[in-house]
């Protein structure tokens, strides 16, 4: 009888399986793209759905930052993990050690039909670890400097070709706020002050066009030029022309209200200027350049979005969901021009070259950023939700508000990142 | 005489005053949830202008909210039996019945009550991990079947039942589980009532266990899943509000309709009898 | 001599039926409460991540604890804390419950209602709700705020308001509790007390002095009690409304030991951080129980 029981037992589940082998592919995605981001990766998702009854995704996004990759820290622990989630670059060196990410091989990704030449060189750098892949980059996101053209007109600071002069090297931007304020401008440059994410930004931009670094070797911040980036910054709000700990929406919030000339935010906020300029709810002519040259050299900030397979010893992937995750994320490559859309520029190169996107506005006015784009410090202290991030939060962002003197916030920054990887 | 009514009507006046403000957050949040999203960040009403239930709607429909109302539903009612079944028992054994180690389990028991349960939360998930019970509602339910204070309201209500009832019913042959689920247990409806009230609540309401044990959006409970959804665009907050609003109806509901019985239990947990 | 075994034996029926009644309690006991007491104990002595086996290190993750800069921080604003709420949390509760007694059926039915609604709540709802009530950009305190301050306040991103806010908000969440002890208490006061004091000419004041007071005091003990206890336990408003932030001015034990465990993976020096909070909590209570008896008493 038990005998029998097992045969019918192992005979059900060799037919299961075989008929689940023609049968579709679910594979969970986790994701923490929100807001304009979310509403496009969205569409992205269900056209791949309805063009692929063989693979079905099902998407859940979580909350941006610390929460995502602690929840994925979790679920790879214990098992319970995606079988393919957005990650940014920026931390694949504190990821890659902790074991999260699978490596991709070459087999699997010519099988694909993917390969290295596809994609821009630093992005797809940016995504190996000793020579190992361990995602495929999506996306490069930057930050631009989103402008009312009617205000800076008014202030004298428009070219005839609508975008903005006057604004190069720090003393004319500083004579430039200003003016603005001088014209009836309430803030002349809205940032978002009360959150670390959103001043590393800015710091690190400014810190890279003096060509300065972050860390060399085991120094933090060494040389002036991390003092002379943030000096610039708090004397913006001490000043009046940027607002006190404000918050993410609330600063966004200071622009399309037109309260604010000028505004510094990523890239994903296109679509909201977009949408708002579409109803006529904006108020004002609108547009964004890349971050002027204040400091010396121009170099934005960048990071990109990555689609990584989480690492798991306890339940490793299947191959058939490799080869399906895999052909997800080349279907949504060649679909990258509508994430562009959304204000990025796409890391895919066949898509970035492309007439499309090279017509499309305003990424076309900034998408120079790409050429002088500088990432993350390749570090496991590095990256979103990381250390660096981290002291941000903590004394770079009081130092911008004024409840902590700059100097004393870099030393205290350099002690904390400095014990970082003791603690 | 008449300063002590005018001292007694301006007391009320103050105490309807100082009512109103407490609750007003709650208000407001109803409020904002039947107001168009336009209109909630337009400009200040107190009153809805025009009632919007487009919030709600998006709550059904656009997320996984009914998935997470099963799950809370699930899970509390399975706690709450559990617990009360369990506590009742060991408290009826604890109160009725002379047995080696009786007097060192009730002791445990009282210990227990110093023990944070959140400072056990690593080790416990350690523990649903080996069992293969994370994101699933035995690993959200294992853990919290074990309220001390169960325990101990049960075996103070059973030393209360009056002896020669125990004494009829042994005289008539009844075994302990007998005695104990048809005579000790009929006369303790109302408390059984209040704890399986509370203890619903209370599992309805936990945050941090089910946050930790659950990884995937399905297995959520509602009271977890209404902060894991931050994928609208632009403005949201009527949004928010609804769902904030609808986590909180059942429990809300079974309050008003409880109320002796929250109280109750509230006041028998502390200790306090009456 | 037939007697002797059948009594062995009821008795032995009778320890049987008590294993069987205790049975189930204690097996979840031991194995989601004991064991974890446990685990969390021996852990603390090795180098484990949360998941797998682990080195014996010995005292190293407390040695290491007590460097810890952000340890001493935590321990800090979690006193900090607890001081914010343990006593205005019970002297409001104890207003609050003497205006209450003071009312008649449906309008003092009603009027508590009121006050302990936010109780009945999940904490997810309540932050839910206090966040946006305190949104920098549309939040309806923002006026209030801005006529005391003179500008509108991100509240939880401003370190001087952050752990003071969550106070705020864990009073009005938890406040209900202690308004119910305390009328049950105020209740059991007999009336002839005050009648006998006003005949004799005292005021207000005096009979609550006098009478209340003391009357009340062993509720009074317990509700600190109580209150401290919880206060000390506190994670989810601060994960949910500041995940520790800002300047690490609301970064409070639990969040650490969260942190440690689920973010960095060390699962040895969490259960170490838990033990310390643990013996913290133990520590106190038995303090507090000490202090409030001998005042009692005197």
């Amino acid at each position: 009888m038990k005998t029998a029981i097992k045969a019918a037992l192992s005979a059900a589940i060799l037919f299961g399986s075989a008929f689940s082998a023609s049968a579709k592919t679910d594979i969970t995605w986790w994701d923490f793209l929100a807001g304009g981001d979310g509403v496009r990766m969205k569409a992205l998702i269900k056209e791949f759905n309805e063009t692929h009854p063989d693979i079905q995704i099902n998407a859940t996004t979580l909350e941006w930052g610390t929460p995502f990759y602690t929840k994925v820290q979790t679920a790879t622990a214990v098992g319970q993990q995606p079988d393919i989630m957005t990650y940014h670059l920026s931390r694949f060196p504190l990821a890659v050690p902790q074991g999260v990410l699978r490596p991709i091989t070459d087999a699997e990704l010519s099988e694909a039909g993917l390969s290295a030449d596809d994609y821009f060189e630093s992005s797809f750098d940016a995504a190996k670890v000793d020579d190992k892949l361990y995602g495929i980059p999506f996306d490069i996101h930057s930050i631009v400097l989103y402008y009312n053209k009617d205000a800076l007109a008014k202030a004298g600071l428009l070219g005839d070709d609508g975008k903005p002069k006057g604004l190069e090297g720090l003393e004319n931007f500083n004579a430039a706020l200003a003016k603005l304020k001088e014209s009836g401008s309430e803030i002349p440059l809205s940032l978002h002050t009360d959150e670390g994410g959103s001043m590393w930004r800015v710091f690190y931009t400014l810190l890279s066009q003096q060509g300065g670094k972050f860390m060399d070797g085991d120094e933090i911040l060494p040389g002036d030029e991390g003092l002379k980036a943030l000096k610039a910054m708090t004397n913006w709000v001490s000043s009046g022309y940027s607002p006190e700990l404000i918050s993410y929406e609330a600063s966004i919030a200071l622009f399309t209200s037109g309260r604010a000339a000028m505004h510094i935010n990523g890239v994903w906020e296109v679509p909201t200027m977009k949408d708002l300029a579409a109803s006529g709810d904006l108020g004002f002519e609108w547009g964004a350049v890349q971050i002027p040259v204040l400091m010396g050299k121009p170099a934005t900030w960048a990071d990109s979005h990555a689609f990584a397979i989480p690492n798991s010893e306890e339940n490793p992937v299947s191959p058939e969901k490799v080869k399906a995750v895999l052909e997800i994320i080349a279907w949504l490559n060649d679909h990258s021009l509508a994430w562009a859309e959304a204000g990025h520029i796409p890391a895919y190169k066949p898509v970035a070259q492309s007439t499309e996107f090279k017509e499309m506005e305003p990424n076309a006015t900034y998408s120079s950023l790409a050429d002088t784009a500088v990432f993350d410090p390749q570090s496991p202290i590095a990256g979103v939700a990381g250390p660096i991030y981290e002291a941000t939060q903590n004394f770079i962002v009081p130092a911008l508000n004024g409840q902590l003197d700059p100097e004393e916030a870099l030393e205290m920054v350099r002690d904390e990142l400095k014990n970082a990887n003791m603690n | 005489m008449g300063n002590m009514k005018t001292g007694n009507i301006l007391l009320l006046t103050f105490t309807v005053i100082a009512a109103c403000a407490w609750a007003f957050p709650l208000y407001w949040a109803i409020v904002t949830s039947i107001k168009p999203e336009a209109d909630v960040v337009a400009g200040t009403t107190f009153l809805p202008e025009t009632i919007d239930l487009s919030s709600y709607v998006w709550a059904l429909l656009e997320t996984n909210i009914v998935r997470w109302y099963i799950n809370s539903i699930g899970t509390s009612v399975l706690i709450t039996v559990v617990v009360i079944m369990i506590s009742m028992m060991c408290g009826y054994a604890l109160s009725q019945i002379v047995f080696p180690g009786r007097r060192a389990l009730f002791l445990i028991v009282l210990a227990s009550f110093m023990v944070p349960s959140q400072a056990l939360v690593v080790s416990q998930f350690i523990l649903m991990h080996k069992f293969g019970m994370v994101d699933s509602w035995a690993g959200i339910i294992l853990p919290q079947v074990i309220i001390p204070v169960v325990v101990i309201v049960y075996k103070q209500f059973f030393d209360s039942v009056p002896r020669e009832l125990r004494e009829a019913a042994k005289l008539d042959g009844c075994s302990e589980f007998q005695i104990l689920f048809k005579l000790y247990l009929p006369l303790n409806w109302g408390i059984t009532a209040a704890l399986s009230i509370i203890t619903f609540i209370m599992s309805w309401n936990n945050f941090l266990w089910p946050f930790l044990v659950i990884t995937s959006e399905e297995m959520m409970t509602i009271t977890v899943g209404i902060t894991q959804v931050g994928d609208a665009f632009g403005v949201k907050y009527a949004r928010d509000m609804a769902i904030a609003v609808m986590a909180a109806m059942p429990v809300a509901i079974a309050y008003l309709i409880f109320q002796r019985r929250v109280t109750q239990a509230i006041m028998l947990s502390s200790g306090i009898k009456g | 001599m037939g007697w002797l075994p059948m009594r062995s034996k009821s008795k032995n029926n009778k320890t049987l039926t008590a294993i069987l009644l205790i049975a189930p309690f204690i097996v979840c006991y031991l194995v989601v409460f004991a064991y974890p007491v446990y685990k969390m104990f021996a852990m603390s002595f090795t180098d484990a991540p949360l998941i797998g086996e682990g080195d014996w290190v010995g005292l190293e993750n407390y040695v290491r604890m007590f460097q810890h800069k952000l340890f001493y921080t935590s321990v800090y604003n979690t006193l900090y804390f607890v001081g914010l709420t343990v006593v205005p949390n019970t002297l409001i509760g104890l207003g609050i419950a003497m205006m209450i007694v003071r009312l008649n059926g449906m309008v003092q039915a009603g009027i508590l209602i009121l006050f302990f609604m936010p109780y009945i709540l999940p904490v997810t709802v309540v932050t839910q709700i206090w966040q946006w009530v305190l949104d920098q950009q549309f939040g309806v305190a923002q006026p209030l705020i801005e006529a005391v301050t003179g500008k509108r306040i991100s509240v939880f991103r401003d370190p001087l308001w952050a752990m003071p806010m969550v106070a705020l908000v864990t009073i009005w969440w938890t406040n209900g509790f202690n308004v119910l002890l305390f009328i049950s208490a105020l209740r059991n006061i007999p009336q002839d007390y005050y009648e006998a004091a006003s005949l004799d000419g005292a005021s207000r004041f005096q009979q609550f002095r006098r009478i209340t007071w003391p009357l009340l005091w062993p509720v009074t003990a317990l509700v600190l009690t109580l209150q401290l206890i919880l206060q000390l336990k506190i994670f989810d408003q601060i994960y949910l409304m500041t995940q520790g932030g800002p300047f690490n001015s609301t970064y409070v034990l639990l969040q650490l030991v969260y942190r440690e465990a689920f973010g960095r993976n060390q699962g040895g020096y969490a259960s170490a951080v838990a033990v310390a909070l643990f013996v913290l909590i133990v520590i106190v209570s038995v303090l507090q129980y000490q202090l409030l008896k001998a005042r009692g008493k005197s």
